[in-house]
């Protein structure tokens, strides 16, 4: 579904990824994790378009993206969550997911339909300013927006950053009833969260793919994963 | 339902009233407000000052669509009401008496213009956006007053008498005034139309956050672009409007340092609301109109309520209206006066 063949990227001059290969494929939750400036954040950024590689190539679903804007991304199907939990928030929660359905082209009440039942209790807020929704609901409310239309790939950094562990169990638990549905990459640092959800691990270390991990006995030994954060 | 614990997440109880009226009826409630507004004052004020402030208020909404809604800061604004100005009183002049045509070409070529200078204008942002705005407002000027002496007639200007039309005769005042009103009116029916479907939340966002908005799929270019032609058009109008209502075009009306006024009128009004730029035109032209009677140097005074409402109370006049509307709706008294219940 995805495959990312040997990209460079580099902000100005400073080179932050050095021959990254990925391979996603379709109905996989793969896990990218490393320590905090490996270029995590930056190979979604560049998966998603807002960042273009120096060399390399990325292919999704057979056609080369890596030269398209971000918009154009969202219109195949590649949907991204960013690491601020950045909602609109002078928007009410109902616009936000308007918002999406009017790009997606899909009826507003549909995409609440997508939205609730992810989250039920999002039905309470939808008149509230997302700007008021806590860390956690406007987390959801972005899990929840990025299933708007007809996603197909999920690409989504740190969703239980900044948490708390009840609010994590029910993303944990959103992202494990998604599973069946999209298929994902996610950047996180929660290690029984990557366990418990991964299909594929990549370890990326000061820029460079250091590890793949496809076997489930590998994925789920949490400490040997926490010897790479 | 206990009103002092009415939550900050939902909805005032007035406002929840005012929500099951049904759309239509909320609309002509909206319209009969304004038109009352315009209405009641005019005793207060002239007809003559109150078509002033229709016009004032419809080229007010237009900058505010772009401001308010949309966040670009213009500074040359002007150049549209002013491009449409022009071009309702050459067409009059030298073409067709005809004042419906006259405005239909006014507002088509200043939508044209903000077409072409809006692909190279819209890929700004901040304090670029607000400068190369202002250049364009002063090569307009410039270009008005010089180069095209021979059909603008330069700083001297021109006579702009319209052709009675039926009963249209726009040199009657009365019926200037509620054509004004009529034109105002469906300005204001147009942007709330446009401002509440998802193009308007588009715009907004594009306001908050202009990558996220590119990240839900928008090609945000065509949607800023748009959003500039409709408010230079809508400028065009109160152009058109002005040049048919002092039968008169001079290059005044493509001033660069009048674009204060429109930035003033927004801010004091309350930006981001069509009762924002409403109020605030009116208040602004008010203060412009009569202080001057009374103070010296009227300008001052403009200058230090623009300290005030940046510093202090930038929700504007319109937006502490809101509040205090709300306010009053969560105390018991307000909410039983709507049920008619008995304390």
């Amino acid at each position: 579904m995805l495959q990312i063949k040997n990209i460079d990227v580099a902000y100005g001059h400073a080179k932050v990824l050095h021959d990254v290969s990925l391979d996603i494929e379709k109905g996989q939750m793969a896990f990218l994790i490393g320590r905090n400036g490996a270029g995590k954040t930056t190979l979604l950024k560049t998966v998603i378009g807002l960042l273009k590689p120096q060399m390399g190539s990325i292919i999704y679903e057979g056609k080369e993206i890596s030269n398209l804007p971000p918009e154009e991304h969202y219109l195949k199907g590649l949907r991204y969550v960013g690491q601020e939990k950045k909602v609109f928030g002078n928007l009410t929660v109902r616009e936000n997911i308007e918002l999406a359905a009017f790009a997606s082209r899909e009826p507003i009440d549909t995409s609440l339909e997508k939205v609730i039942s992810i989250y039920p209790k999002i039905k309470d807020f939808l008149k509230t300013k997302a700007g008021q929704l806590s860390g956690g609901q406007r987390q959801i409310l972005l899990v929840g927006r990025a299933l708007v239309g007809d996603p197909k790939l999920l690409l989504i950094d740190e969703p239980t950053q900044g948490l708390a562990a009840i609010v994590i169990e029910e993303v944990v638990n959103i992202l494990s009833r998604l599973k069946e549905q999209v298929s994902a990459v996610i950047v996180e640092k929660n290690l029984a969260m990557v366990t418990r959800l991964a299909d594929k691990i990549y370890i990326l270390k000061e820029g460079k793919v250091a590890k793949e991990i496809r076997n489930k006995s590998e994925i789920s030994d949490i400490k040997g994963l926490e010897e790479y954060l | 339902m206990d009103n002092d614990k009415v939550s900050l997440h939902k909805p005032t109880a007035l406002a929840e009233e005012f929500m099951k009226i049904p759309k239509k009826e909320r609309g002509a409630i909206n319209f009969l407000a304004v038109a009352t507004f315009f209405l009641l004052i005019t005793p207060l004020l002239s007809m003559h000052r109150v078509i002033d402030f229709m016009i004032f208020c419809i080229f007010a909404m237009s900058f505010d669509l772009l401001y308010g809604y949309m966040g670009r800061l213009s500074f040359g604004q002007m150049l549209y009401l002013g491009t449409g100005a022009y071009i309702c009183g050459l067409f009059v002049k030298y073409v067709n008496g005809n004042p419906l045509l006259a405005i239909f070409f006014g507002i088509a070529f200043a939508g044209l213009l903000a077409m072409l200078l809006g692909l190279i204008i819209v890929r700004t942002t901040g304090a670029c956006f607000a400068l190369i705005n202002l250049a364009f407002n002063h090569i307009g000027f410039f270009l008005v007053l010089s180069p095209l002496r021979p059909i603008t007639r330069g700083e001297d200007g021109f006579g702009v008498i319209a052709s009675k039309l039926g009963f249209l005769n726009l040199g009657s005042r009365p019926i200037m005034f509620v054509f004004v009103l009529l034109c105002l009116l469906i300005v204001f029916y147009f942007l709330r139309q446009l401002t509440s479907s998802p193009y308007g939340i588009l715009i907004r966002s594009i306001k908050e956050d202009e990558t996220r908005v590119r990240f839900v799929g928008y090609n945000t270019f065509f949607y800023k672009w748009l959003t500039f032609v409709i408010a230079g058009a809508i400028a065009g109008l109160a152009g058109s409007l002005t040049a048919l209502n002092y039968n008169y075009v001079n290059p005044n009306s493509m001033d660069v340092h009048a674009n204060v006024g429109v930035v003033f009128a927004c801010l004091i009004g309350g930006a981001g609301h069509l009762y924002g730029a409403l109020v605030g035109g009116v208040i602004y032209m008010v203060i412009s109109n009569f202080l001057a009677y009374y103070i010296y140097r009227w300008e001052m005074f403009l200058g230090f309520s623009l300290l005030l409402i940046v510093f202090r109370f930038r929700m504007g006049v319109w937006g502490y209206i809101q509040r205090l509307w709300e306010y009053l709706a969560t105390r018991k008294g307000a909410l039983k006066f709507m049920k008619k219940e008995a304390i």
